[in-house]
């Protein structure tokens, strides 16, 4: 047996998250993003790979998708409504609530920039009926042999890993995660589980970040310098996570320093966000859990709405403005106004989309952008680069492949040289085979298929009763160590004997069978047996 | 006792449950008879008969009659012979009862206990048999590790819990049984299960250290060997593991530097320059272990959970003593934590801190200032008082440092004005141990007090205080320094009270006056006049040829440390001094009324104004003294009162004298003392009870001599009224004085012949006048009252209609008021309009001294205005004088003295037309 995979999409790259995995002759699809960088046909995964014939609904046991992100949840509504498929679709109850608005914002920028539409708002209305909402720690049985449970990945709202069972195979499909909590956010937490193969992101893949402290207190630096100095402060970020994530941050700050400065956001998406965030409490961190039930963490005191007329209006502020990376938009539209004075901040995450204003700033140190052809901005302003991200950096990776010590990991959404560097740290330091496929690219590795045994009677009251034993055997120690007398130390080692009593039998057309030790004998004795 | 013949009737019959509870209820009751009991413990044992209930209930017997319980204990013992639940069950109920000496499990039962087919049983026994009963620790240790292998996790865990335990007690020779312990549990921290990787966690560290101390040669490996495994669980997904491995990491005696410096970065360091520093073992061992280590305990203080947090920040409370340099390195984490949101973790950060400054590695840096003090700002009291511990011993390197302390710390105190004793004591800390930079902040400083002190300030602010701590604290361990002016001392004289406490961790009242005087020499406060009692252990110091006070054998003794003695605990403190206290006030009390008869001879030379200064630093003393108890409370009150009079008294006096033609005081300015004296001595009358005859004859003299004056300067219209005043006053005298048999003073005499001569000739007896020495025996107590009006304020109005009557929701709190009290309600408005409303002390609840009441009282005749202010007042009748001038119809018929302040109530009018 084998668990076969096809990387669709963010093999050796970030974006169109979409796997396909064929475990013990079930087909799940992992996410279904679309690629933010396109705007052609490699906007969204090669779906014909899937089935040629386009009968999606037989060729796909059933889609999970891991959290809200466009990169994820992007090509769903295409997929569903455009291409036919029928069947099931599993997310969490944040995610089902939140990708309706990514989509319908998604939808109405494609909108603006008068490009073809792929669906409409009736498509994403339709697809989210499909769509079955589940909890975490809640095991889902999908059909007779599938079973899916999510557990709790930080990263955004609602983003989960998904661990996925059919028979004996056993994986699990990460999505994005973070191994540390942030504001908001909790850290990823699973289970110890005996995985064949473990498929995580890995998109800081030879990035080790420090302490967050020393990065919270550069970023509140970085801000409060310039909002000191008169100075504009223009945050571009997604709506959810990033935003609600740095707005805890300031607004605790702002309450500390008694700064009267003021903070917007930047569109009505952002504070229909916030509101989600107040429902969805319990998908928060610990803290903002505990502390809810006094002071909703999400009742920011200094935030204030935003009007387009504070652009041009004189004196400091704070603007949180979508879409992140600087994508267009708002956000676009204020840099162009803000970029030319040096007063003024922009702040970026550490990893910006390739084609994006935001990787040109963050990729060296231009001082002339062009957002189109007829247009060319002057940036003057400071660029502070703000290594907040939701993702897990590369220790955080090692944590958790070691934790879990699956068998086989394939690293998918990321660079490829850092794949290739992660890749090799994997197999060397944790002496487990590694994965990098490109997207279009099939991988199949042997799956775990139990045998399953009849116990004969004696078998299993002996293994009712303890019987161990002790051995004193020499180290296997093949450490090059110069202390001289430690390889020679006999170790104490313990055995319990009723499990390596048992003996497998395998009768001609019978079914497997273990019995006891003793029993094996009276039986050799009447019959020959392979053994 | 039917049940007996009943219980053995029927004793082939399982026992129902409602004859065991009748079983139960005779075997606790300690007057059933022994035959009855005997017969019990027969049924219970017929082993047919064992159950839980009846282990339970023979466990009842042998704890409710010790001399059943060896037969009791006997039959237990019988259950424990087959290896069953119930044997088990019966051991846990012997473990329950107390023997002298623990009781022995020989090998055989504790085997087939441990092997018997019920595996809760087999848990039990395996996590307690180590601890509740004597058994063979090779037999147990035996036990234990092969049960690591069973395949049920809580046995597992059990056992594993059992070999924690077994490493407390046990010391082992063997190595390898160690070492194959260790071994076995690092095995299991990969366990699929949590609770068994928990206890796992608990084993690695407790047998590792064990196996470290185990060859010294070894030891540093084996000590990195086991921080550098427990640190690789720091990421594991249980919270719980997490805290345990934090806990481990919080036992470690020694480890490389290099080890404990990685812990601190993510990265994983390959430093040549350090790998060449180490041995060649180490850095072998380094290489091999440094990704399980790296981070950990960056991981643990950036942690979801604060249980982990916390655990974190305490584990670096031991690993900050083994290296140095990371000590210095994992302050900067340290700091971050300040800005924790839990207060546990903030505290258990701060705690760290301190502890780290006890063994001299805490290294305060510009950088950390910030955050380090802005801890004395936190809303958290215990946060406050954990930061002030740490400024206490901290080493602060330079004068920056110390002034951004001393900055925060005033600020700490002017928003928590509560902190104000231990923000003191932190100064004189600071004081006593940054005394080079004292001089400085006295420099900068001088004018500020002085200005305070020779102004006519009526309030010496917390700031000048703390200001003179530092002061007076810098050389207090026997070193010149002749910077600090002497005269700072004298200040801190007149706020000794207010400020001894921050200096009782090395010397007690007398001893810091003994000190200050000594060090500002100025004759006004000459020791001699204070020693009040125990004033031998200040002799020395005063009079004593030793210079000061190092000599004193309290502070001696601290001398040679840095680190001062811990601070007494509070809540003790306030034990002892609720004790001394009240001895203490009323000594203090009679220390400074003692010196008025002093004082009024002093004025009879003509000295009026130094009399006046010296009264008024009394009363400024008096005034900023607090005490928590309701004693001490009175008799500062009464010698307060007492010494505002007396200064009254003596600015009266004054107009007697032979005028000096630089001051000239208007007849209304006498007056208006006078009136005023003549309240004041009625409050004293009044609101002050349980005077001794001899204090009050005292009061009395007091009354005469102010209508004396009155009569004798003031040609006023109401001769009459207060010459009846004055009889009768002096008619009260004369019956205390036939009373008692005490000889009249001279002045009393006099008046005597002046009223029987009905001469009006009082400047006569008034030069025979002289203050007599009062002495405060504690019995006197304050009549007083407490009146608040809650949900009203300027802001917030009740409603009223004009013409129809409002009512006042008045909330009553009386203290020490005596049923023959007659109290009113005075309620009056800004145009002269009073309304009396009689208190019932019937509708007062609470016995004793303290009396509440919630009474609503109306008022009727609103004006036709807008708004409505009323100021209420609670008063007391003045019964002492019987001759009554005012006769208000239903009103009181005596002058009233209030009891305490007015207080406003406001109305707006809600039919504005």
């Amino acid at each position: 047996m084998a668990i076969e995979t096809l990387v669709l999409g963010a093999g050796q790259e970030v974006g169109k998250s979409c796997v396909v995995v064929n475990i013990n002759g079930k087909r799940i699809m992992f996410d279904c993003g679309m690629h933010m960088g396109y705007t052609d046909h490699r906007r969204f995964p090669d779906f014909s790979l899937i089935s040629p014939s386009g009968n999606f609904n037989d060729a796909l046991s059933c889609i999970i998708i891991t959290h809200f992100h466009l990169d994820h949840v992007g090509a769903l509504v295409y997929f569903t409504e455009v291409c036919g498929y029928r069947g099931p679709v599993y997310m969490t109850y944040p995610t089902k609530a939140l990708s309706p608005l990514m989509l319908e914002d998604f939808r109405k920028m494609v909108d603006r920039r008068g490009e073809e539409e792929q669906f409409t708002s009736e498509h994403i209305a339709e697809c989210m009926k499909k769509v079955i909402a589940v909890d975490l720690k809640q095991t889902v049985q999908v059909d007779e042999d599938l079973q899916i449970r999510a557990y709790y990945a930080g990263h955004v709202i609602g983003a989960a890993m998904f661990y996925v069972k059919v028979g004996d195979a056993e994986m699990v499909y990460t999505g994005d995660y973070n191994m540390t909590p942030d504001r908001h956010l909790g850290a990823a937490q699973i289970d110890r589980l005996r995985l064949d193969l473990l498929i995580t992101e890995s998109t800081y893949a030879t990035t080790i970040r420090d302490s967050k402290y020393a990065r919270e207190r550069e970023f509140l630096k970085a801000v409060h310098k310039c909002v000191s100095g008169g100075g504009k402060v223009l945050i571009p970020t997604f709506a959810l996570g990033r935003a609600q994530e740095l707005c805890i941050l300031l607004d605790d700050y702002w309450e500390r320093m008694n700064l009267k400065v003021p903070i917007y956001f930047s569109s009505g998406l952002t504070i229909q966000a916030n509101m989600y965030y107040k429902m969805l409490i319990s998908w928060t961190s610990q803290k903002i859990k505990d502390t809810y039930s006094t002071h909703s963490a999400f009742d920011f005191k200094n935030v204030h709405k935003f009007d387009k007329s504070i652009i041009d209006a004189p004196g400091p502020c704070v603007l949180f403005a979508t879409p992140g990376m600087i994508r267009g938009g708002l956000s676009l539209e204020v840099f162009k106004h803000w970029a030319p004075s040096e007063k003024n901040l922009v702040t970026l995450p550490g990893y910006c989309v390739v084609g994006t204003v935001g990787h040109k700033l963050t990729s060296g140190k231009p001082t002339k952008i062009d957002t189109d052809p007829d247009t060319q901005i002057d940036v003057r302003c400071q660029i502070h680069q703000l290594a907040f991200s939701p993702h897990t950096d590369s220790k955080g990776i090692m944590d958790l492949v070691k934790f879990l010590s699956p068998k086989h990991v394939m690293l998918v959404h990321g660079e490829k040289p850092k794949m290739a560097s992660l890749k090799e740290r994997i197999h060397s330091e944790l002496g487990i085979p590694c994965y990098t496929p490109a997207n279009n690219e099939t991988v199949s590795i042997p799956s775990t298929h139990y045998v399953n045994a009849e116990a004969s009677d004696t078998f299993i009251r002996n293994c009712l009763n303890p019987n161990f034993t002790f051995q004193k055997c020499n180290s296997v120690d093949t450490c090059n160590s110069t202390l001289i007398d430690r390889n020679l130390t006999p170790e104490l080692q313990v055995e319990d004997e009723r499990v390596v009593d048992g003996v497998l039998v395998m009768e001609n057309n019978k079914k497997a069978k273990i019995v006891q030790r003793d029993e094996l004998l009276l039986m050799l004795d009447e019959k020959k047996h392979e053994v | 006792m039917d049940d007996t013949p009943q219980l053995q009737s029927n004793s082939e019959q399982p026992l129902t449950l409602h004859t065991l509870s009748s079983i139960r209820s005779l075997l606790i009751n300690p007057s059933t008879p022994k035959p009855t009991l005997s017969s019990i413990l027969q049924t219970l044992t017929r082993s047919s008969q064992l159950t839980h209930h009846t282990l339970n209930l023979l466990t009842d017997l042998a704890i409710h009659h010790p001399s059943f319980s060896q037969l009791a204990l006997d039959s237990l013992l019988t259950a424990t012979e087959s290896p069953t639940r119930l044997a088990v069950d019966s051991l846990a109920s012997i473990s329950e009862l107390s023997f002298p000496d623990s009781f022995e499990l020989d090998d055989g039962r504790f085997v087939s206990l441990c092997f018997g087919p019920s595996i809760p049983g087999r848990i039990w026994m395996l996590k307690n048999a180590g601890y509740l009963f004597k058994v063979r620790p090779a037999l147990l240790f035996t036990v234990l590790l092969g049960f690591t292998k069973d395949p049920y996790p809580y046995v597992r865990a059990a056992s594993l819990e059992g070999l924690v335990g077994l490493s407390e007690r046990g010391d082992f020779n063997d190595v390898s049984m160690v070492k194959g312990c260790y071994q076995r549990a690092l095995q299991l921290l990969t366990d699929m299960e949590d609770c068994v990787r928990i206890s796992a966690v608990r084993v690695v560290a407790s047998w590792g250290l064990m196996l470290s101390a185990s060859n010294a040669d070894m030891k540093a490996y084996w000590c990195n060997e086991v921080f550098a495994k427990l640190c690789s669980m720091v990421r594991d997904m249980s919270m719980k593991v997490r805290v345990e491995a934090f806990n481990g990491l919080a036992k470690m005696e020694i480890v490389s530097k290099d080890f404990l410096l990685q812990s601190l970065s993510k990265r994983v360091l390959r430093n040549e320059k350090q790998m060449e520093a180490m041995d060649q073992s180490t850095s072998e061992q380094f290489v091999t272990l440094a990704t399980s280590v790296a981070g950990a305990l960056v991981h643990g203080l950036e942690e979801e959970f604060f249980e982990v947090r916390k655990s974190a920040c305490q584990s670096l409370h031991t690993l900050t003593i083994l290296s140095v340099e990371f000590a210095r390195e994992a302050l900067d984490l340290l700091m971050d934590m300040l800005n924790d949101d839990s207060v546990v973790v903030r505290l258990q950060a701060l705690e760290t801190m301190h502890h780290m400054a006890i063994n001299g590695c805490l290294k305060l840096q510009e950088k950390h200032l910030h955050m380090f003090l802005g801890a004395l700002v936190d809303n958290c009291r215990e946060v406050r008082c954990a930061e002030r511990k740490i400024l206490k011993i901290v080493k602060l390197n330079d004068l920056a440092m110390f002034k951004s302390s001393i900055d925060r710390l005033m600020e700490n105190l002017d928003s928590y004005l509560q902190d104000e004793a231990d923000v003191f004591s932190a100064f004189s800390h600071l004081g006593r141990n940054h005394k080079k930079f004292v001089g400085y902040i006295v420099k900068e400083t001088f004018e500020e007090v002085e200005a305070a002190f020779e102004g006519n300030d009526e309030f010496k602010s917390a700031r000048i205080a703390a200001l003179l701590i530092i002061s007076i604290s810098a050389p207090l361990f026997n070193e010149y320094l002749g910077v600090i002016p002497p005269v700072l001392f004298s200040y801190a004289v007149t706020l000794l009270d207010r400020i001894y406490y921050a200096f009782s961790d090395i010397m007690d009242k007398d001893a810091l006056l003994a000190y200050l005087c000594e060090k500002s020499r100025p004759p006004s406060y000459s020791a001699p006049n204070i020693s009040h009692g125990e004033g031998e252990q200040q002799l020395p110091l005063i009079e004593g040829d030793t210079p000061n006070c190092a000599s004193n054998g309290v502070i001696d003794s601290e001398v040679g440390s840095q680190i001062m003695k811990e601070q007494k605990e509070l809540p003790s403190y306030q034990v002892e001094q609720h004790q001394s206290e009240y001895s203490e006030v009323t000594k203090f009390v009679n220390f400074i009324l003692a010196k008025c008869p002093d004082m009024w001879q002093t004025i009879e030379t003509g000295l009026t104004n130094e009399v006046l200064r010296s009264l008024r630093c009394l009363k400024e003393e008096l005034s900023t003294m607090k005490f928590d108890s309701l004693g001490s409370h009175d008799a500062l009150a009464f010698a307060l009162l007492y010494i505002r009079i007396i200064i009254l008294l003596v600015e009266v006096w004054e107009h007697l004298l032979p005028a000096k033609g630089s001051r000239s005081h208007g007849m209304g300015e006498l007056e208006f003392k006078l009136g005023k004296l003549d309240r004041r001595i009625k409050e004293l009358m009044s609101t002050f009870v349980g005077f001794s005859a001899e204090e009050e004859l005292n009061m009395l003299e007091l009354i005469l001599v102010t209508y004396a004056l009155r009569l004798c300067k003031l040609e006023t219209i109401c001769v009459n009224l207060t010459f009846k005043r004055l009889t009768s006053i002096y008619s009260c005298v004369e019956s205390v004085l036939k009373e008692r048999s005490v000889l009249p003073s001279n002045f009393v005499v006099e008046l005597g012949k002046l009223l029987h001569e009905c001469s009006l000739q009082f400047d006569r007896c008034l030069k025979l006048f002289s203050l007599k020495k009062f002495v405060f025996h504690g019995t006197v107590k304050h009549l007083k009252a407490e009146l608040s009006i809650s949900n009203n304020d300027s802001l917030h109005p009740f409603p009223f209609v004009s013409g129809l009557p409002v009512s006042i929701p008045c909330k009553i709190k009386l203290h020490n008021i005596i049923s023959n009290c007659k109290l009113w309600l005075r309620i009056s408005l800004d145009d002269g309009l009073v309304q009396y409303v009689f208190l019932d002390l019937d509708n007062f609840i609470g016995t004793g001294d303290v009396k509440i009441f919630d009474f609503v009282a109306p008022f009727y005749r609103t004006p036709k205005s807008n708004s409505l202010t009323l100021k209420v007042c609670i008063s007391l009748e003045c019964l002492f004088e019987n001759v009554s001038p005012i006769q208000r119809y239903g009103g009181p018929k005596y002058e009233l003295v209030p009891l305490c302040k007015e207080k406003q109530v406001y109305y707006f009018n809600v039919n504005k037309d």
